[in-house]
């Protein structure tokens, strides 16, 4: 294509317009609002870097990093580990594959808020349905307070995450696993490979591309995750499912603290470009060595 | 076959105890993969269980005593469905989201698409630079510019104005769709786009008559993506939009039910259909270019 210099920043300047003005802009007065004091939206005086230093002996942030970082490790490991063996236990069924898919994708279109809602009813504490069904099947000690009780509260979101973002993991794994060259299963089976050791050599191996693809996305999503404890549980209770997000939005927007809360805010933009970076790496040197 | 058989058979070490599953009987075999299907079905359903719940309860009367959740109602209450639509503004609201959304999509669309043809075509140092600004453009939260957006917003004069969603939103949704239309063009060979130059068709002219029309399942793909992403989004409305006649749908749910309270199961439920049910219809109709597109790039799905 005859592309020249000129022409190409002429088909690049509409993108990059409206990606400069509209995010790379007010990120870059976001990182400098992060070095004043500013209250509420005008003003403020610079004050370099007191803002962090503050981030970091502040209790509140230390305990939304530590719930955040807790988040994603539940969610990463707990939807990745169901999406493989959903995945595999569909490989073979190729009469009802495709719905089962299509089914469990429906929690995926649905809006944070509304299934945040929906679960926060789910999880009520008097005659809700998990605490009525456990009294049904005569398990009724089990019952408790959800989203109430700092033990259960951060692992009930959790679930409520996981059971909205299932689909979307499973159907990676299912084109990983579709995508396994036939004669490679075919030897596979031929050399008497099944069950476990199949897995660990055949399938695990083979599977690194659609692995590094699921675990950067729940990753970075999950680390994110504001609109869940925004409507389920308030970020609490005490603090228990207090996450970044959630704290920037309360110092920024509650308490119009926004120097500090985008100081916050730039402390979670830090985790999350480190978190991808590494496990970005790590995933892609396992699928070149695979 | 057979021969396989025997041969294994003969390879097979006496000491294992547990036949493998090719050696049992074929009838047994199709037993298990159908006890494995229908295991996997009763699965499925056991996670469509809260949307099935969401509809019961929907049709649920307000004046029925409040049973398990998945207690069929005495009757249909339709009315809670016309009660909710009419608190709920769902016309208004229904209608300003549709407009957001169109608008956005369409913006990425063409924006993404001019500048992924770039990128992908004229490689030099800072079209790559330039690739990988957008790149990193994928992990930025949006909290950390959301006050400065604001500030701007309302210095240019558009706060409470659905333009400033709409402008937000597409310059949120670009990088994805930057980066989907760079490696779909990466692997779309350049012949078409040669031979409309060798029949002196302008830049511009083979972008909008040769490169679009070949981008087709690319822009399916990224519309859809896009389309779930602003209907479904609180932040942006919440902080841009004031006006009851400005709102979306998802936030006049968040209006209509506030935060963690207590809400009658006659107005959650409906208003969680009446807020869910165009995407879910959306991904009814395009399921395969929406599986395609959580797949890009990895082969079979």
């Amino acid at each position: 294509m005859r592309f020249t210099n000129r022409s190409a920043i002429l088909f690049m300047l509409p993108a990059a317009a409206l990606f400069g003005l509209f995010v790379v802009y007010p990120t870059m007065r976001g990182l400098a609002m992060s070095l004043t004091d500013a209250q509420g939206v005008v003003g403020g005086n610079f004050v370099g870097p007191a803002n962090y230093v503050r981030l970091l002996h502040d209790v509140d942030f230390a305990n939304a990093l530590r719930n955040t970082l807790l988040f994603a490790a539940v969610i990463v490991i707990v939807q990745n580990a169901l999406g493989i063996a959903i995945a595999s236990w569909m490989r073979n069924q190729n009469g009802v594959r495709k719905l089962v898919r299509s089914t469990l994708l429906l929690p995926t279109m649905m809006a944070f808020v509304v299934v945040g809602y929906v679960w926060s009813f789910v999880y009520s504490p008097l005659g809700g349905p998990i605490n009525s069904l456990l009294t049904f099947v005569h398990l009724g000690s089990l019952q408790q307070v959800w989203l109430g009780d700092t033990k259960t509260a951060l692992l009930a979101i959790a679930a409520t995450s996981i059971w909205m973002y299932l689909g979307y993991t499973t159907t990676i794994y299912l084109a990983g696993y579709l995508s396994i060259p036939s004669d490679v299963s075919e030897a596979a089976t031929i050399d008497g490979a099944t069950g476990w050791a199949r897995f660990r050599y055949i399938d695990w191996p083979l599977l690194a591309p659609a692995l590094t693809v699921s675990i950067t996305l729940s990753s970075i999503g999950s680390l994110r995750i504001f609109e869940l404890p925004f409507v389920m549980s308030g970020g609490g209770p005490a603090g228990a499912t207090d996450t970044l997000s959630y704290l920037v939005y309360r110092i920024s927007f509650n308490a119009f603290n926004f120097g500090y809360g985008t100081a916050i805010a730039t402390g979670l933009l830090i985790v999350t470009a480190v978190l991808a970076a590494v496990v970005t790496t790590l995933l892609r040197r396992r699928e070149v060595s695979a | 076959m057979s021969t396989v058989a025997s041969a294994k058979e003969a390879r097979k070490p006496k000491s294992t105890p547990r036949l493998e599953n090719r050696q049992r009987p074929i009838w047994l075999r199709r037993v298990r993969h159908r006890l494995s299907g229908v295991l996997l079905i009763a699965f499925t359903l056991f996670m469509l269980l809260p949307i099935l719940m969401i509809v019961n309860l929907s049709l649920r009367p307000a004046t029925d005593r409040a049973t398990g959740a998945l207690d069929p109602p005495s009757h249909l209450a339709w009315s809670n469905y016309v009660d909710v639509f009419h608190q709920m503004n769902y016309l208004s609201s229904a209608g300003n989201t549709l407009l957001i959304t169109a608008a956005s999509a369409t913006l990425v669309v063409l924006t993404g698409s001019s500048s992924a043809w770039a990128i992908a075509r004229h490689t030099r140092g800072w079209t790559t630079w330039a690739y990988r600004l957008f790149l990193s453009g994928l992990t930025i939260p949006v909290f950390v510019l959301l006050t400065p957006l604001f500030v701007l917003m309302r210095d240019l004069n558009l706060l409470d104005n659905l333009l400033s969603v709409i402008l937000a939103n597409s310059a949120l949704n670009l990088p994805l769709a930057v980066v989907f239309y760079s490696s779909f063009l990466r692997s779309v060979p350049t012949e078409l786009e040669d031979a409309a130059a060798v029949d002196g068709c302008g830049l511009f002219g083979t972008y909008w008559h040769i490169v679009l029309p070949l981008l087709a399942p690319a822009t399916a793909t990224v519309t859809i993506f896009i389309s779930l992403a602003t209907w479904n989004d609180l932040i942006l409305p919440l902080v841009f939009l004031s006006s009851p006649e400005k709102t979306t749908v998802i936030l006049s749910v968040y209006d209509f039910l506030g935060i963690g309270g207590r809400f009658q199961t006659a107005q959650l439920f409906p208003a969680v259909v009446l807020a869910s049910l165009p995407l879910f219809i959306l991904f009814l109709v395009l399921q395969r270019h929406i599986v395609a597109g959580i797949t890009a790039g990895m082969g079979k799905g």
